[in-house]
């Protein structure tokens, strides 16, 4: 059986009677791009964010390369890339790269960031605090981190919100080299023309799973219409 | 080096680099001046403290009655402790992290436990710092009336202060780790309650008797005591034994609030301060209200709209509300009967109870866009969002009233609690509506406090804080004016009149202020640039050179 880099079983999230995430079964094979689309509140973030750990599910499972989502090999082998960047408000930008990099094990992180920092136009910034960044920079800062470790899967939401044109590009290129280099990439996006680069659609609607499949095979534009 | 290893040396690497960071970042002048400032009001306050109570030995039938009750009522604190513990625990306390460790060291492979060792310890420094410093205080006051020696006293009250840390903190992270149901906390915080009341009514051997019984070593050792230490100790290390359990969720919907909580103390903002403690507790509003309040014909926007707001106060806010108004005819209550001091009490109570039920107030000021986009006056709004909670005051003010007759055990204040109840709560609600509309933006920008002398802004930043419980305990302290009639003789039911003439003149006197506020500001600012701009011609007119 091979291992799957992210698989929910009957996963549900609710908040009191209300639910965000209806029971979810599905399973992201190694190597696969997948975007998750639908409306705002339809539950792709819920969804994110207990994959990533940060929230806990109501019922159900959701598991990393095979471990429990949260637990220390699945952490090791996810990257998290928020839509709401969090930084320390008494470190650079460059002490950020270097505390993330060492956090994961990394010991010749400086040639890498350096080159990150540069795609993403942040090298005249690196010695500044994330904290004082425009909400673009910020989200460039944001992803920079995301990207200065090793991972196995990859979890963006909504990730070129505030970005300029350069920020784009430099985001899809490295979406590209992460998938290169066999990563599992899962992005959750209003941007629908991202929609055609991938592999594989997740839409939700109203935290229900509307649509599975090949991204050629549907229209997108309905998908992503309120319910 | 394994990879273990490698991650706590990179976790202790990162602390460090910040920890030298925030100590060249510390205004060492002003951390001085602010130790001197709480050593001074600190040492003030024990040195009143210690006049108030004097040092005369109690009698010998006081001395017997603290001997046979003081471990129950003092056990009621530490259960106190306990249960707030393991309400926070399983409210997702007590631990809270940065944003930034949330993101990048809780996400990070490191081992939990040793990223969490550090905030647990400091959390539980903390909690001792504060509970042994207090237990140690009061133990000192109790020795100089008590047998004993004050040292003894002393050492006495603070193994009660840190065992209550840590049956606070050790319950807290048991709680939090074992994802104990909030109804069970609040089923084991009744139970505990009601067991320790009985023990205090009663005299039957109380939960917590052990507890309390620590505070009185000064006077006598029973070696029993220390179970509850060893039980409070255990409670601790199980706590950082199941460490490894905490939820990111919980760390991470605190971390944000936290900061914020952080912030609202430092810039003393009580109301803040309170309404992030909400949302640390996650109490949020009702999405369906208790309910249907009318349209009125599309007329009075303004009361319909205070009153959706107050149909969706939750219950546990409802229950606190209730509890809070018991909690003042009780103090009240001790008032009348001679404990001046307890006006204090009643005067953050009431001033707590106002924060809570002026929300649609609340609400409109911290929506500066959206009041200043109506297009009415905003003092006018301002008062009239206040007229819909002085209403809803009304059953608490018959709790208030009920409760401080209750405790009297006499009727012969009725009368006198009927008249004053309703006018003393506005009043102490008015501090509230102080901190509230205080705290809002001014539309025509700039502050006063800019024309004011540097010497004079720290007093006026300290006026400032406490104006509120000020107006508060203007409120409260009418039930004096009771007192001293019953004291001499008079009717009480004409002091209670007296009373209440004064409590509504003082909330004639907020409303004024609230609906002329921003008038007044904007003419004070006008005078003062006319009085800049007279000295500027003054200065470059040629006689002056």
């Amino acid at each position: 059986m091979t291992t799957s880099a992210l698989r929910t079983d009957q996963l549900t999230k609710s908040y009191g009677d209300r639910p965000a995430l209806e029971p979810l079964s599905i399973d992201i094979a190694l190597d696969q791009h997948v975007a998750l689309v639908g409306h705002n509140g339809s539950g792709k973030t819920t969804l994110l964010k207990m994959a990533s750990g940060l929230l806990d599910p109501s019922d159900g499972s959701v598991s990393i390369m095979g471990h429990a989502a949260g637990s220390q090999e699945a952490r090791r082998a996810l990257s998290w890339l928020s839509d709401t960047p969090t930084f320390y408000d008494d470190l650079s930008l460059w002490e950020h790269l270097e505390y993330v990099a060492r956090m994961h094990g990394v010991s010749e992180w400086q040639p890498s960031a350096a080159e990150l920092l540069e795609r993403l136009g942040l090298g005249e910034r690196r010695d500044d605090i994330p904290t004082t960044f425009s909400r673009g920079l910020r989200q460039k800062a944001a992803i920079s981190l995301a990207f200065v470790r090793p991972f196995r899967v990859l979890l963006v939401d909504e990730p070129f919100v505030g970005l300029d044109a350069v920020g784009k590009q430099a985001l899809l290129e490295l979406f590209v080299t992460a998938g290169e280099q066999g990563a599992t990439l899962i992005v959750a996006t209003h941007e629908l023309s991202f929609v055609h680069r991938v592999g594989r659609l997740i839409a939700l609607r109203d935290g229900q799973l509307t649509y599975d499949g090949a991204p050629d095979a549907t229209d997108v534009d309905e998908l992503v219409r309120p319910g | 080096m394994s990879r273990h290893d490698e991650h706590v040396q990179a976790l202790r690497a990162l602390r460090r680099t910040r920890q030298k960071k925030r100590l060249g970042d510390i205004e060492w002048f002003d951390a001085a001046y602010r130790v001197y400032m709480v050593a001074l009001f600190g040492g003030g306050g024990v040195l009143w403290l210690s006049s108030a109570i004097g040092d005369q030995p109690v009698s010998e039938s006081a001395a017997a009655d603290i001997l046979r009750n003081g471990p129950a009522v003092l056990g009621m604190i530490a259960m106190f402790g306990f249960v707030i513990g393991l309400r926070g625990g399983a409210q997702g306390g007590p631990l809270a992290l940065e944003g930034g460790d949330v993101a990048y060291v809780m996400m990070s492979p490191v081992d939990r436990w040793w990223a969490l060792i550090k905030p647990a310890t400091q959390r539980l420094r903390s909690a001792i710092s504060l509970s042994a410093i207090s237990g140690a205080i009061a133990g000192q006051l109790a020795g100089r009336r008590l047998p004993g020696s004050p040292l003894g006293w002393a050492a006495g009250g603070f193994a009660f202060g840190v065992t209550l840390a840590f049956l606070w903190i050790g319950g807290a992270l048991v709680a939090h780790a074992i994802r104990l149901p909030r109804w069970v906390a609040a089923l084991v915080a009744v139970a505990g309650f009601g067991w320790q009341g009985a023990a205090i009514a009663w005299g039957v051997p109380g939960p917590a008797n052990l507890v309390g019984s620590l505070a009185l070593w000064g006077w006598r050792q029973h070696t029993v005591d220390l179970i509850a230490v060893a039980f409070a100790v255990g409670l601790v290390v199980a706590g950082f034994a199941l460490l490894r359990r905490i939820s990111l969720d919980a760390l991470s919907r605190r971390a944000n609030l936290v900061a914020q909580l952080r912030f609202a103390v430092t810039m003393q903002d009580l109301r803040t301060v309170i309404l992030l403690r909400r949302q640390l507790n996650v109490e949020q509003t009702r999405s369906r209200p208790w309910v249907r309040v009318p349209s009125f014909g599309g007329r009075y926007p303004v009361w319909r709209r205070s009153w959706q707001s107050l149909t969706r106060l939750p219950a546990s806010r409802l229950l606190r509300m209730t509890a809070l108004a018991a909690a003042a005819g009780v103090t009240q209550a001790a008032v009348a009967e001679g404990t001046t001091t307890a006006v204090l009490l009643t005067a953050v109570t009431l001033f707590i109870l106002g924060l809570e039920v002026m929300e649609p107030l609340a609400q409109e000021v911290d929506q500066p866009d959206r009041t200043d986009a109506l297009p009415v006056p905003r003092g006018d709004l301002m008062a009239r969002l206040v007229i819909a909670p002085a209403v809803a005051l009304i059953p608490f003010a018959v709790i208030a009233g009920a409760a401080a007759t209750a405790t009297l055990g006499t009727l012969d204040f009725v009368a006198a609690t009927a008249i004053l109840a309703f006018p003393m709560m506005l009043a102490g609600a008015a501090g509230a509506v102080v901190s509230i509309v205080r705290d809002a933006p001014d539309p025509s920008g700039g502050s006063t406090q800019a024309f004011m002398p540097p010497e004079m802004a720290g007093f006026n930043t300290a006026i400032r804080t406490m104006l509120p419980i000020i107006v508060s305990g203007l409120g409260a302290a009418t039930v004096l004016i009771v007192r001293r009639a019953h004291e001499h003789g008079d009717a009480t039911v004409g002091a209670a009149v007296r009373g209440a003439i004064g409590a509504l003149l003082l909330i004639g006197g907020v409303l004024v202020w609230v609906r002329k506020r921003d008038s007044w500001r904007a003419a004070l600012r006008s005078f003062m640039a006319d009085g800049r701009s007279y000295t500027s011609q003054q200065r470059s007119s040629p006689t002056h050179r």
